[in-house]
């Protein structure tokens, strides 16, 4: 039998000998629960102050699945508000339809924002699109990550916008982000590379924050834990996102052998965004010819999605 | 001792004290992709886990 002590690892912020509930990788530190929440909240609101995601009087709206990114940023804004004078979150639920999974995630989500006293809106693809994604995907359902995401971002813009909103927070985690920058390395799409939603561009032309981007989602679940706030939903049952799912396996395995990968990754899309000049974004914004919206062709990818005109 | 994989299967395992992080390396299961509890009790995977113990790993990445 070991010993207590040489059964664990203690935590290495100084003055602390609790036991370690996690290491990081990538800086060699061992975090016990109470360094660990608040190694959490300091990157999360490191993250918010150096890009300056938030203003005074902003309203966000908070797109909250109810998943686990999601919950833990609506948490940690939450928690951040009295910091910061006159700015107010709603949250915003988007009902995509996707039938023995929805339900039990939005069933969080309210759940949540009950328990916080958050003012909780929640549009369906139904109600915007006339169809739940299981009936707009027929025949296309190896696009289906792509579909949903074009129509989820055009939701949340519209559900924002009724709601006045100022600023969107998205749960995207340095996971994510990762992910994405490669993606967009690997298909050459220089545009997605360098453009910043932060900045509203370009369809929507609220702002959409990260304040989880340099958040890992080994972090992000362990503070959920720690707090009290994790549980086991279901999976997303489509899996179209056939390039993601690779890009996610190599990254991981690269971070396991050179921890740091992935913050480098996005240190390096950061360098090149601002090596770049604005116009070499996804182009000139101009209005959809069928819905008004704003987008960057004659007809926006939503309209093009759900087959108008026509 | 116990493990309980991401799926939830379990598995017994009879091997003596081992850190955790070879657990995980027996079942091919990359440490980056997963956090673990020790009866009930989060801890890093370089913790060890003994006879009685019960390890349980739960998957991060959503989708993998
Ligand atoms: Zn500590
Ligand atoms: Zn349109």
């Amino acid at each position: 039998m070991l010993t207590p002590d040489s059964r664990d690892v203690r935590c290495t912020s100084t003055p602390c000998s609790e036991p370690a509930v996690i290491r990081l990788r990538d800086s060699g530190q061992y975090l016990c629960s109470t360094h660990c929440i608040r190694h959490v909240e300091n990157l999360f609101s490191r993250t918010v102050e150096d890009q300056r995601m938030i203003a005074p009087g902003d309203r966000i709206a908070v797109a909250l699945s109810g998943g686990k990114d999601s919950t833990a940023l609506l948490l940690l804004l939450h928690a951040a508000l009295p910091a910061w004078p006159g700015v107010t979150l709603i949250a915003v639920t988007v009902d995509e339809g996707i039938a023995g999974y929805r339900d039990e995630t939005i069933g969080a989500a309210v759940e949540l924002t009950v328990r916080l006293g958050v003012e909780h809106h929640i549009v369906s693809f139904a109600s915007l699109f006339g169809g739940d994604l299981d009936v707009l995907l027929k025949g296309r359902e190896s696009r289906s990550c792509t579909v949903c995401g074009i129509l989820r971002r055009r939701a949340l813009a519209t559900a924002a916008r009724q709601a006045g909103a100022t600023r969107i927070a998205i749960g995207h985690n340095l996971d994510d982000e990762a992910q994405t920058v490669l993606m967009n390395l690997l298909r050459g799409d220089f545009p997605h590379l360098v453009q910043d939603a932060a900045s509203g561009e370009p369809e929507c032309f609220i702002p959409r924050i990260k304040p989880l981007a340099w958040l890992s989602e080994r972090e992000i679940v362990t503070y959920l834990i720690l707090t009290g706030n994790y549980r086991e939903l279901p999976e997303c049952p489509y899996t179209g996102f056939a390039l993601r799912s690779e890009v996610r396996a190599m990254l991981t395995g690269l971070e396991f052998r050179h921890p740091g990968t992935m913050k480098n990754l996005i240190r390096s899309r950061d360098t090149i965004r601002q090596h770049t000049p604005r116009a070499s974004g996804v182009g000139s914004v101009q209005r959809c010819r069928e819905c008004g919206e704003h987008c960057s062709g004659e007809i926006c990818q939503v309209c093009r999605i759900l087959g108008r005109p026509g | 001792m116990q493990i309980i994989l991401p799926d939830r299967s379990t598995r017994q395992l009879d091997c003596g004290t081992l850190p955790i992080e070879e657990i995980l390396h027996r079942f091919g299961i990359n440490p980056v992709s997963v956090i673990v509890t020790r009866n009930g009790r989060l801890v890093p995977e370089t913790a060890y886990a003994e006879e009685d113990d019960e390890i349980r790993i739960i998957r991060v990445a959503h989708g993998g």
